[in-house]
């Protein structure tokens, strides 16, 4: 053993059935002794345990210093033998008297009293703290199972993680019942639908040919102003295309002894194939590694991910927690649950396949100290790194590239609400657990989100920087993810316009005519769309003498004008976004939107019925099916 | 002085120049100048208005489509006046325009009072504010067009680019024959896209052969060049088939706003101007090819200044020429039709343009103000030249009646017609075709005692006045645009053998018009 480290020793007198020399040596020790870390990496483990609180063996296996093989193979070796604990019988008694968080920060459980002792799972077994705990908590002594760290974490979240994932379920519901979507329709909205779909009824009986021309006339031009409005948006969203919020010089000047720590959730759902990538993109990020609290949110029956990460051949950047098992099982739902394991000042999530720019949490924080204490959070540009893979991820592109680009600005500079993206928001965490963080109810918690922190008077601002995300190349997967975004979009509406007076209110007239146009309109001309491009087809192929009624020449005038205008003038907004990209080989694809469109109509018709049936149901996206490989987005 | 009291100071001239404008157009009115651009709009206004018929066909095919919806706004007022109004006004904008892009570069007031003596006294420019056409608006929008163009060169962002094409989308809604002016942007933006590839070579045609020969170099070359004339061009030429659309589903021609005289005053005014023309013995100097470059820079030397301060701008440079290549386009295209004043204004106004955006860089600047001032007062001076040797009769009047009170082309005549036909009781309806006989009917009081072409009972007055009307007008053989009309002498002879139970009677004769009562 080499003397350096003899400091660290201390005496340990567990029962594990180690039957080596190395029985009483603490594990860290171990392990440097095998060569798998350093002293100098003990040392600094030692001083980030003291400071942070988290047991060593947690920081050692958690933020980048020994894989769980190597961890595994070490302790093998010193004569430790690892136990299955999944099925291991316990007492409600015993794991009433220890918290979630100190046993996930020990990683260690205690599980029943068993021949006057405690039995206790751990990862550490030289985790004099934790034995100590066990010692003066249940005055006894501990009798020790190892076990590796990650069936710890699930038994400990799945046992004692219940009251977490109640709060994670109902903290909105409980303390903000108006914010929340568990009710999708309520009793004022259904009573105000049924009584326009009986007032028109009513007027279609009495004049039909009136009607129906007001009707379609209104649709002509509810139709042109919103697009009128988003071309009006991408232009003032291009207008600061070079403005730089953050600019490479004050990135520079960041000193890294002063930067916060950092959460970043990673919520997956069977997502094994991703994980060595998200390893490399997660260790990829310019920021100090003690500074970074990065909690991959596993489900409780997703043990491929789980098992992903156990069979990692190399060490890992993030902490796992496990979800247990709780309805609904979406991906707010279990951001929150991490949400009390978070450690950081700011927040922010990725999915699993994201690249974001290497300089992108430095940016975020000099943003924030830039900006004024009511903004509480910063979005970032969503992009893919797979565009020319095909057609889908192509068109995909160029609808993200126009949104973030130009929307959002768009819409920032005018101060009007924001919906987020699905991830790269980055938050003050303090703020967002008082505004009730995510929906679990809504399948666009992320756009429920920016809404609701309008409405609370706070500000959202958008930086420069860029996460890579896997475009959806597969139609079927594509139109699940959209489909859920589109009902997403129609339960934020419907959340929000529960008292649309209040709501005006709150967001005054520029916010409440956005949130019109933006969550409200974009389902409604989607599922309006087929309807007004097959009038179109038949008007072009067959005589219209029959419904010539329904369309007098000024009515006409009006429905082909904002067709052709509304589809050329989206067609143009989307090519100026691929413009400013530089991607110019997608210029012509944009033409093909009308096509796109009519996917969007599918999805928009989808989740409607969804929302109608199954309103919090979480249609999965399944990522790692394309094969570009993408390269990690150094910014020099 | 604080940027918002320079604005401020700048909203008050313009709004003065407005009014300036606004009296000479009243004055020259009094005296009986008309055009025939401004009659063809007041008698349109008056159909949307006043009309009783297919007025949607009227309002949507009337072209140039924007300036006509631009007078909309003043015919409260006064339906004759509009077109006066919204020229006066729009010239008055054009002003604000170049001096906030003027102020934004300097605070030096010498510039703003030499743009101000320009407007004020150029005679292209008070044709423009004062005659009621439509050039206000060609102007406004060429402008904003080659202002964010220049812009996009500095900035290389989306947002001027894309702003230059919403510009020329409405200069071609202002004036179609602009929509040729995207021909001449081709090598333009492919030497935008050879300069901006990332080469070690600094010469152009080297850059030209490199990016050539290397297949992947070809195929970025191809894809920038094509992006970046679709973003210039993509919206001007989609909105063009747009509205073609809209013209083959209202009127059955996918060219109606350009080619039928009821939807385009110009149609049959530019052939009747070069015909009349043809009769005549002149020694001006000509409109042909490579000439009519030399008679832009005669009678615009201001542009000479331009090229100057862009000397070492190779993009720039070759902007400027867009213009002269668009022009010289225009008589190869348009080879029976004269170039009317606001295809040469544009030049005037694109040499105030480089000025404005390049006066920061001048440096010296006592000399510049001294060449600044001796080009406008030798531009005033060709100016007034320019419209005095005009081959279309209506600029030439513009500036006699300007000059010396004498307009050559009154429309008394018209105007006698008009008086007669308003003096006819209310119930008593007139055929008249408006194709060429639409300065009457804007000279009309109430245009719904008119039986015109938009109606469609029309066509069948055509067959059975009698039935529909007490009055028919018909253009006489000495009216140069009889024979483009149905209502001339050879309708009244045919009428006359076909129905011999009916007879007309002439009950008022001017030397181009007969009004007959149908008895």
């Amino acid at each position: 053993m080499p003397e350096e480290i003899s400091e660290f020793s201390a005496p340990y007198s567990g029962n594990t059935g180690v039957s080596t020399d190395y029985k009483n040596m603490p594990i860290p020790e171990l392990l440097v002794k095998d060569g798998f870390m350093s002293v100098a990496d003990l040392i600094k483990i030692k001083a980030f345990s003291e400071r942070s609180g988290l047991s060593m063996i947690k920081i050692i296996l958690n933020f980048g210093y020994v894989s769980r093989k190597n961890y595994e193979r070490s302790l093998t070796n010193a004569g430790y033998v690892f136990e299955q604990i999944r099925e291991q019988p316990y007492e409600m008694e015993v794991l009433d008297q220890i918290d979630i968080k100190f046993a996930d920060e020990h990683v260690a459980l205690p599980l029943r009293k068993e021949n006057g002792k405690i039995v206790v799972i751990m990862a550490d077994p030289s985790d004099q703290l934790f034995i100590d705990f066990i010692k003066l908590t249940y005055n006894c002594e501990p009798e020790i199972i190892l076990a590796p760290d990650l069936d710890i974490t699930w038994l400990s979240h799945k046992l004692i993680g219940i009251p977490y994932v109640k709060s994670a379920v109902f903290e909105l519901l409980n303390h903000d019942p108006k914010s929340s979507a568990l009710i999708t329709f309520t009793n004022p909205q259904l009573i105000a639908m049924f009584s326009t779909i009986a007032i028109i009824c009513i007027f279609l009986v009495l004049n039909f040919t009136i009607t129906s021309i007001v009707i379609n006339v209104f649709i002509s031009v509810v139709f042109l102003v919103a697009i009128t409005f988003k071309l009006f948006l991408a232009l003032v969203g291009s207008r600061f295309e070079l403005h730089q919020a953050v600019t490479k010089e004050e990135v520079k000047q960041v000193v890294n002894d002063e930067l916060p720590i950092y959460t970043i959730l990673l919520p997956v759902y069977k997502e094994d194939k991703l994980i060595k990538k998200l390893v490399w993109n997660l260790q990829s990020l310019d920021y100090p590694r003690e500074q970074l609290d990065i909690k991959l949110l596993i489900e409780e029956d997703d043990d491929k991910t789980l098992n992903a990460v156990r069979n990692l051949d190399f060490p890992a950047v993030f902490e796992v927690i496990v979800i247990p098992y709780h309805m609904p099982k979406t991906k707010p739902k279990a951001c929150n649950y991490g949400l009390h394991f978070s450690r950081g000042k700011y927040l922010t999530i990725y999915d699993a396949e994201d690249v974001p720019d290497t300089d992108q949490l430095k940016k975020v924080v000099k943003l924030f100290s830039k900006l004024p204490e009511h903004f509480i959070c910063i979005q970032c540009a969503l992009n893919y790194f797979n565009r020319n893979e095909n057609f889908l991820t192509r068109m995909f592109t160029l609808e993200y590239s126009y949104w973030f680009d130009y929307m959002l600005p768009g819409l920032d500079t005018l101060d009007i609400p924001i919906p987020l993206g699905g991830t790269s928001n980055h938050f003050k965490l303090d703020t967002l657990v008082e505004l009730g963080a995510w929906d679990p109810f809504n399948v666009t918690e992320d756009a429920d989100l920016g809404v609701r922190a309008y409405a609370k008077g706070y500000k959202i601002a958008i930086v420069n920087s860029t996460t890579y995300e896997e475009a959806n190349n597969e139609p079927f997967n594509w139109i699940r993810q959209r489909s859920r975004w589109i009902k997403g979009y129609m339960q934020s509406y419907l959340v929000h316009m529960r008292n649309p007076v209040a709501l005006w209110r709150k967001i005054g007239w520029r916010g409440f005519l956005g949130f019109n146009f933006f969550i409200g309109a974009t389902p409604i001309t989607f599922l309006l769309y087929p309807f007004l491009l097959s009038v179109f087809i038949a008007y072009l192929v067959f005589d219209l003498r029959s419904i010539r009624l329904l369309f007098p020449d000024w009515v006409l005038f009006i429905s082909i004008f904002n067709l052709l205008v509304g589809n050329i003038l989206m067609i143009y907004v989307n090519m100026m976004a691929v413009f400013k990209r530089r991607y110019y080989e997608l210029i012509l694809f944009a033409i093909a939107n009308p096509v796109y469109w009519l996917m969007h109509s599918i999805a928009a018709y989808k989740g409607l019925y969804q929302l109608i049936i199954k309103p919090f149901y979480w249609e999965k996206t399944n990522h790692g099916l394309s094969k570009v490989n993408n390269a990690v987005n150094v910014v020099k | 002085m604080k940027q918002r009291s320079k604005t401020l100071y700048i909203v008050i001239l313009a709004a003065i120049l407005a009014a300036y404008y606004l009296i000479w157009g009243i004055y020259l009115a009094k005296l009986g100048y008309f055009n025939k651009e401004e009659l063809f709009l007041i008698e349109k206004a008056k159909i949307v208005f006043e009309g009783v018929g297919n007025r949607l066909k009227v309002m949507g095919l009337t072209s140039p489509l924007l300036p006509f919806y631009g007078s909309f706004i003043f015919t409260g007022v006064s339906y004759t006046l509009a077109p006066i109004m919204a020229s006066a006004f729009g010239t008055g904008i054009l002003f604000y325009l170049v001096c906030s892009t003027l102020i934004k570069r300097t605070s030096d007031e010498f510039y703003v009072i030499v743009i101000l003596l320009l407007f004020l006294f150029h005679p292209g420019l008070l044709y423009v504010g004062a005659s009621g056409k439509s050039t206000y608006m060609v102007l406004i929008f060429f402008y904003l067009f080659f202002l964010n163009i220049f812009k996009f060169y500095g900035s290389n962002t989306t947002f001027h680019v894309s702003v230059s094409s919403i510009c020329l989308v409405i200069l071609i809604f202002c004036d179609y024959k602009f929509v040729w002016l995207t021909l001449f942007f081709i090598p333009l933006v492919l030497s935008i896209s050879i300069h901006t590839l990332n080469l070690g070579e600094k010469e152009s045609i080297f850059r030209l052969f490199l990016s050539f020969n290397n297949p992947s170099l070809r195929r970025k070359l191809i894809n920038k060049s094509m992006a970046i004339f679709i973003i210039l061009f993509v919206l001007p030429l989609a909105s063009i088939l747009i509205y073609k659309m809209l013209n083959l589903t209202h009127a059955n021609d996918l060219n109606y706003f350009i080619d039928s005289p009821y939807s385009n005053w110009s149609v049959l005014a530019e052939k009747i101007d070069y015909s009349t023309l043809q009769d005549t013995v002149n020694h001006r100097l000509p409109e042909i090819s490579i000439l009519i470059s030399a008679r832009v820079i005669i009678f615009f030397p201001l542009i000479l200044l331009a090229f100057y301060l862009f000397r070492d701008n190779t993009y720039q440079i070759l902007t400027l020429l867009t213009p002269f290549f668009f022009i010289e386009f225009l008589k190869i295209k348009y080879a029976k039709v004269f170039i009317a004043q606001q295809y040469y204004i544009i030049f005037l106004i694109l040499a105030l343009l480089c000025i404005v955006t390049k006066i920061r860089t001048v440096r010296n600047e006592g000399t510049f103000k001294l060449v600044l001032i001796l080009m406008i007062s030798l531009s005033i001076y060709t100016g007034y030249v320019m419209l005095d040797t005009s081959a279309i009769v209506e600029e030439r009047n513009f500036v006699s009646s300007l000059l010396h009170k004498k307009v050559i082309d009154s429309q008394e005549e018209v105007k006698n017609v008009a008086n007669y036909i308003n003096s006819l009781p209310s119930t008593s309806h007139v055929l008249l075709d408006d194709a060429i006989a639409y300065p009457i009917a804007s000279f009309a009081k109430d245009v719904r005692s008119l039986t015109l072409p938009y109606q469609d009972d029309y066509l069948s007055a055509i067959e059975a006045p009698q039935k529909y009307d007490r009055y028919v007008l018909i253009a006489n053989n000495k009216n140069a645009a009889n024979s483009y009309t149905e209502l001339n002498l050879k309708y009244v002879a045919l009428y006359k053998a076909a129905n011999s139970n009916v007879s007309l009677r002439k009950v008022f004769e001017s030397d181009n018009w007969i009004l007959y009562q149908i008895l």
